[in-house]
């Protein structure tokens, strides 16, 4: 089988242009609702909690433990084949939400359920509109 | 009000499992449904109710009215969805739902992929739809890394130990031996399993469905009533359950409990039963590490008790819970849950040979799809002729 290779570049859209905006000047921001007060990621169109459209973007500290993981061993996207063996983590937010990003500067295998961290930012790239964003990663606190 | 005992599976159909070169997934899903339509003693123009789910390979809109007009059916009622891995089960239960509404009499389930040997197949995070597939900038492509995080963290908080995903496959793989159709036939040791190449820690290969399978399978849905003339024992749709995690694993509770609680109490309400009466289970097993945490959501066992549930042979036939017999997606082949729903039919009608649970009058199947977002389950049990 023959596979279909897709781009592994972010698209910026309108729910989520709040988000890499905050990445392009050092902000790792969340959505927040004025009107009740809860956060949330990936951005939505509404609270996913009140249903209101009064919703901001604020930057959150940039702390958090991470609350899963997986050591990548097998690339499945040709993107990834020399990155292997690379750490995929769902990121707790001090503030609540989860962020999916990686984990780096550290040795795959001390990776741990509960391991504070701390985001940084990549180089900026473009989207395929040519829209700029920096991927937020992650680093032992 | 509910359907429970009013409607029956009359017919399954198969086609070889595998790398099947030539074969469109068209060319498949016809097989399948001609099987299923004969084994029922029916004829095409009987059918007036399609079912279809759309093959990976080659998306497009409309999918059943495309394979309909192939088939030559005229058909009354129809209809198409794509929700993952639940969506062979909930097909089955709209078939249910539109008899029962009087829409339309016999109903045509099917899917059929040409996945191993045909189209190329898309990334699936890419049609997820633009700005809510970012995680692929991160290296999340490919189901085993996506599964991965909920292995680890279901891994975390019970002590899993390797061995007890190990279980599994070796469990699936024993029945797969006395499988026929199964593409993996060859017996299974946990020295072999914990060799395997690790692919996204915890899991390894082995505790991966089998990538790509060409295949179809087709399910036959009437009354109860219509199904008891006809050529096979019926087999009756005593519960129905679903439940929808829509957060995923944005909602830190969905890693270790899947919808799959909702989803089965639902169905054992439906069919007047509890998991004590359960016979013979099919459960969706894109890994084995999503078997584990549906058997405890299923309420065979305490939350963290299922791992060592499976290293005591529970899941084999002549365990406690005899699970997948056919060898599943694990070992059978990747229907994405048509198989189990196959097999759950024969296992009821007693056609399982060396792999047939003795006297199985209660079956349980589940689907399970989305990375933890959707479920689906059928309560499947002998009916009276």
């Amino acid at each position: 089988m023959t596979e279909l290779v897709v781009g592994t570049t972010p698209v910026v859209i309108e729910e989520t242009r709040g988000f890499w905006e905050g990445t392009l000047v050092g902000e790792l921001r969340v959505q927040r609702c004025t009107a009740c007060g809860a956060r949330q990621l990936p951005g939505g169109p509404c609270c996913s909690s009140c249903w209101s459209r009064d919703l901001v973007w604020e930057a959150v500290s940039g702390c958090g433990t991470v609350f899963s993981f997986t050591v990548v061993r097998h690339a499945f996207h040709p993107s990834f084949a020399d990155r292997v063996p690379y750490v995929l983590a769902d990121i707790r937010l001090d503030e609540g939400p989860i962020l999916t990003s990686n984990v780096t500067d550290v040795a795959v295998e001390e990776v741990r359920i509960g391991m504070p961290v701390r985001v940084w930012f990549d180089e900026p790239i473009e989207d395929a509109f040519h829209t700029p964003l920096a991927l937020p990663k992650f680093r032992p606190e | 009000m509910s359907t429970s005992g009013m409607i029956a599976i009359a017919g399954v159909g198969t086609t070889p499992f595998g790398k099947l070169p030539g074969r469109s997934a068209w060319s498949l899903q016809a097989e399948a449904v001609r099987n299923a339509v004969a084994d029922a003693g029916l004829t095409k123009d009987d059918v007036d109710g399609l079912f279809t789910e759309p093959q990976f390979s080659e998306p497009l809109l409309l999918h059943g009215h495309v394979l309909g007009r192939m088939l030559g059916l005229k058909t009354d009622y129809l209809s198409t969805i794509s929700i993952g891995g639940a969506t062979a089960i909930t097909l089955v239960q709209q078939a249910a739902m539109a008899i029962s509404a009087g829409l339309c009499e016999v109903a045509v389930c099917v899917y059929g992929e040409n996945a191993k040997t045909g189209l190329p197949m898309l990334f699936g995070l890419a049609q997820m739809g633009r700005g809510q597939a970012d995680d692929i900038a991160y290296g999340m492509a490919g189901g085993p890394v996506m599964e991965a995080r909920s292995a680890m963290r279901y891994k975390h908080e019970y002590a899993v130990t390797d061995e007890m995903f190990g279980a599994v496959a070796v469990s699936f793989r024993h029945h797969a031996t006395m499988n026929p159709a199964a593409m993996y036939r060859d017996p299974l040791t946990m020295e072999q399993y914990l060799a395997s190449r690790m692919v996204a820690e915890p899991l390894r290969v082995l505790d991966c469905t089998i990538g790509a399978s060409d295949g179809g399978v087709a399910i036959v849905v009437t009354s109860a009533e219509r199904a008891r003339d006809l050529a096979k024992p019926p087999v009756l749709v005593a519960g129905m359950g679903a439940g929808h995690n829509l957060d995923g694993l944005k909602d830190p509770a969905h890693y270790t409990h899947f919808a799959g609680a909702r989803s089965s109490q639902r169905a054992y309400a439906m069919a007047g039963i509890g998991p004590q009466d359960v016979d013979v289970a099919q459960f969706y097993d894109c890994f084995t590490s999503t078997v584990l945490i549906t058997v405890e959501d299923y309420g065979f066992c305490k939350k963290g008790e299922a791992g060592p549930f499976a290293l005591d042979g529970n899941l084999k036939v002549g365990g406690r819970l005899p699970t997948n017999t056919s060898g599943g997606m694990l070992s059978e082949a990747n229907m994405t849950g048509w198989n189990h729903l196959a097999e759950g039919v024969r296992q009821i009608r007693g056609e399982c040979g060396a792999r047939q649970v003795p006297g199985a009058e209660v079956c349980v199947v589940s689907g399970h799809g989305g990375f933890q977002a959707a479920h689906a389950t059928l309560v499947l049990t002998k009916g009276g002729r």
